[in-house]
C-alpha cells in the first residue's frame, strides 16, 4: 500500500437522510485507501451515517459538510451543519453505536455550528 | 442503557464450532430482551412496536450468526449496533427511492458471498483490493455493491409477495418465541417451497446457516461451482418472484 498522509478529502451533501448514501460512498473509498478491511469499511459506515444523521436531524434545509483526513494508519472524518439553535441532545443509543465502531469521536455545538469528529485506526496486523 | 447480561465466551465458541440450532435458539432468547429495549427506543416513528421488535430480532439474529468471540467483546457491544444498524437500516431506507440497477444488485449477492468466502480463507475480514481481485471487477464497483445491499436488502424486504396480501417485511416473525418463529415464518421459505428440494437445502446452508459454497459442495457431494450454479439460479428464480416486473439490466 502507498503511504497516504493527510490527504483530505471534502464533501457537502444537503442533509435528508437520502443523501447520506454519498457520505457512506465517501467514506468507504476514503477507508480502503488506507487499506481497511470490509468490516472497518462497513464500521466507518455506520459511524459516518449515523453521525451525520445525528448532527443533520435529516433537516433537508441544511448542509452537511464533511472532511476525510486521510492519515498513515488512520482516517479523521468531521461533519459540520449549521445550528439553528433548537435542542441537540444526541441520543443514548446514537452515542453506544458509533463508540462501539469507532476509536475516538465527539459531538460538540461550538461556535453556531453543530459537529462531530471520529477516528478510526487500521488494526495493526 | 439497558443491555443483556454478558454471554459467557465459551457457549459462543461452542456454538461457532458445532453451528448447533438449538444452542443458537438459546442464545438469541436470552439475549432477546436487548432487541426489545433496541427497538422499543425507536418507538413512536410511525412503525408498530410488534414490526420493530421483529426487525431488531432478525438483527440479534445476525449479531449471533456473525459475532467472533475471540476477539473478546462481549456479546451485547457487539450486538447492539448491529440490530440497533437493521432497525435504522429499516428506517432510513424506507425513504430511499433510488432503484437499483438488476446487474449491481447481482454483483451485491456476489460480494456477500465473496466476503464470507475471503474471511474463511484469510480468518480475517478481506480488502476492498481482495474483494476486488477475487470478483474481478474495480474496487470502486465493490464500493458501490456494499450500498446497493442496503437497499436490496430494503427492497426485498417491502416487496409484496406472490399471490399474497403481505411483504416480505410482514412475515418475519408474527409472534415472539425465538429464531425458529422469525426465520420459519420469513417469506423466504414461502419462496424455496417452489424450488427444487436439493436447491432448498444450498441455499438455507449458504444465507442461513452460513457455510461457504465450498462446505456446502461437501455435505451435499457435488462440486463448488456447481453449488455456485445453483445459487445464482436459485436466487434468480428468487427474484424473478419477488421482482416479476423489473427488466434485467
Amino acid at each position: 500500500m502507498t503511504p497516504v498522509n493527510a490527504t483530505q478529502i471534502q464533501l457537502a451533501i444537503p442533509g435528508s437522510p437520502e443523501f447520506l448514501r454519498l457520505a457512506r460512498l465517501a467514506a468507504a473509498d476514503a477507508g480502503s485507501r488506507i487499506g481497511m478491511t470490509f468490516e472497518d469499511l462497513e464500521d466507518l459506515r455506520i459511524a459516518v451515517d449515523e453521525l451525520g444523521f445525528t448532527i443533520t436531524g435529516g433537516r433537508p434545509d441544511c448542509t452537511l459538510n464533511l472532511v476525510f483526513t486521510l492519515r498513515d494508519q488512520a482516517i479523521e472524518v468531521e461533519g459540520t451543519c449549521v445550528d439553528e439553535g433548537g435542542p441537540f441532545a444526541p441520543s443514548e443509543l446514537a452515542r453506544t453505536i458509533v463508540a462501539a465502531v469507532v476509536d475516538e469521536y465527539q459531538l460538540e455545538v461550538a461556535d453556531g455550528q453543530r459537529r462531530f469528529r471520529l477516528l478510526k485506526r487500521v488494526p495493526e496486523g | 442503557m439497558t443491555t443483556a447480561p454478558d454471554e459467557p465466551l465459551a457457549r459462543f465458541f461452542e456454538y461457532r464450532e458445532t453451528k448447533d440450532r438449538r444452542l443458537r435458539d438459546e442464545l438469541i432468547s436470552e439475549h432477546l430482551g436487548l432487541a426489545i429495549s433496541l427497538a422499543r427506543r425507536f418507538a413512536g416513528r410511525g412503525e408498530a412496536v410488534d414490526d420493530l421488535e421483529q426487525i431488531a430480532t432478525l438483527g440479534l439474529l445476525k449479531a449471533v450468526e456473525r459475532f467472533e468471540p475471540e476477539r473478546g467483546l462481549a456479546f451485547s457491544t457487539f450486538a447492539t449496533p448491529t440490530i440497533s444498524g437493521e432497525i435504522k437500516r429499516h428506517f432510513r431506507d424506507r425513504s430511499w427511492s433510488v432503484r437499483v440497477p438488476r446487474a449491481l444488485q447481482e454483483l451485491g449477492l456476489r460480494l456477500t458471498a465473496t466476503v464470507g468466502d475471503l474471511t474463511n480463507e484469510l480468518g480475517r475480514s478481506p480488502t476492498v483490493a481482495e474483494i476486488a481481485a477475487r470478483i474481478e471487477v474495480d474496487p470502486e464497483a465493490v464500493l458501490e455493491a456494499m450500498e446497493a445491499n442496503r437497499a436490496f436488502a430494503t427492497q426485498s424486504l417491502d416487496a409484496q409477495l406472490p399471490g399474497d396480501d403481505r411483504t416480505l417485511g410482514d412475515t418475519i416473525g408474527d409472534e415472539e418465541s425465538g429464531l425458529d418463529q422469525v426465520e420459519h415464518e420469513m417469506v423466504v421459505n414461502d419462496l424455496l417451497a417452489t424450488l427444487p428440494e436439493r436447491e432448498q437445502t444450498i441455499l438455507r446452508l449458504r444465507f442461513f446457516d452460513g457455510l461457504t459454497q465450498t462446505e456446502i459442495a461437501t455435505r451435499v457431494g457435488i462440486s463448488q461451482m456447481h453449488v455456485s450454479r445453483l445459487l445464482a439460479r436459485s436466487l434468480d428464480a428468487l427474484r424473478q418472484n419477488l421482482d416479476g416486473d423489473e427488466e434485467p439490466a
